[in-house]
């Protein structure tokens, strides 16, 4: 569990605090980026990656200009993504859902139900 | 809400989002009714997020002191001002986004710009649209915040009555769904 990487990308220091202090505490090792666009070039880096926690309204690139980047990037399965946001929207989500998301999380989150997401998702991803 | 205009129907939508961000974070904060004075503030922080529909563009500014910030923090423990700061844009990213998603019930779908913040000093929030300055006062604990709501509707508009069940099927705060 510990040796499992996850990157946090998130314009918001604060988010990417409370996320790396929740992960970390649970063996989790972190990478943070700030914008979409720093995220894509980690991921493109080909840094061991389990999964990518990514808000969606972000300057640079948005969270999921990301999404639809790195997926059209993979030649393989592309690694999973959460999505960590304010917004609730259907059409938003369904849009996630389309590039390949694996979940979805509304701010302001619970660091349990957080950390139950990051078990469960990268846990599939088997690195 | 019967009776109340459009400007008012939609500030205390926003008033509501506040009350559970504000309770969600464990704390008690009371809405401050009346003609309000502008807050006398050193070492405040302001933040500010501009944002759109088809029927309206319009913009939150929050204004509050660095100590009121620093308490709704969700890391207190370790906060620099260089967190404040990144805490107050996210406030208001999180203020918005909740705003956007009770708006979607009464079928208005917003577009968000990315916050901003800014440290202030004896800052006067106003109105270029209205001839007023009544911005949303909260009390917390005896420290004051203020936030305005810029409007600027499309005229013809007319925000409907009652809010469709469930708000129109967006996912609630703190929820989690997996594909």
């Amino acid at each position: 569990m510990g040796s499992k990487t996850v990157l946090i990308v998130d314009d918001s220091l604060t988010v990417r605090q409370q996320v790396s202090l929740t992960l970390k505490a649970a063996g989790y090792n972190i990478i943070e980026a700030c914008n979409g666009r720093e995220g894509i070039e980690v991921v493109r880096s080909g840094a061991p990656i389990a999964m990518v926690i990514c808000d969606v309204n972000m300057p640079v690139a948005n969270g999921l200009e990301f999404l639809e980047t790195i997926k059209g990037d993979a030649p393989a399965p592309p690694v999973p993504v959460v999505m960590l946001t304010t917004d609730g929207s259907p059409e938003l989500i369904a849009r996630a859902k389309r590039a390949g998301a694996k979940g979805w999380i509304v701010k302001p989150f619970q660091s349990d139900l957080l950390l139950s997401a990051v078990r469960r998702i990268a846990g599939e991803a088997g690195l | 809400m019967a009776g109340k205009s459009n400007e008012e129907r939609l500030e205390e939508i926003l008033a509501t989002c506040l009350e559970e961000l504000f309770k969600e974070a464990g704390l008690v904060a009371q809405r401050v009714s009346g003609e309000h004075e502008p807050l006398n503030l050193r070492e405040s922080l302001t933040a500010f997020c501009g944002f759109g529909s088809t029927d309206f563009r319009a913009s939150i500014t929050v204004l509050g002191s660095a100590d009121l910030f620093s308490r709704l923090h969700p890391l207190p423990a370790t906060v620099t001002p260089r967190d404040l700061a990144d805490w107050a844009c996210e406030f208001v990213n999180q203020t918005v986004g909740r705003y956007r998603n009770r708006l979607l019930a009464y079928n208005v779908s917003l577009a968000l710009g990315v916050p901003q913040s800014a440290l202030a000093e004896n800052v006067r929030l106003s109105s270029s649209l209205r001839n007023s300055h009544n911005p949303i006062r909260f009390s917390i604990d005896g420290v004051m915040l203020d936030v305005w709501l810029e409007l600027n509707i499309r005229p013809g508009f007319q925000l409907a009555d009652n809010p469709a069940d469930e708000r129109a099927g967006a996912l609630r705060e703190g929820s989690l769904l997996f594909f």
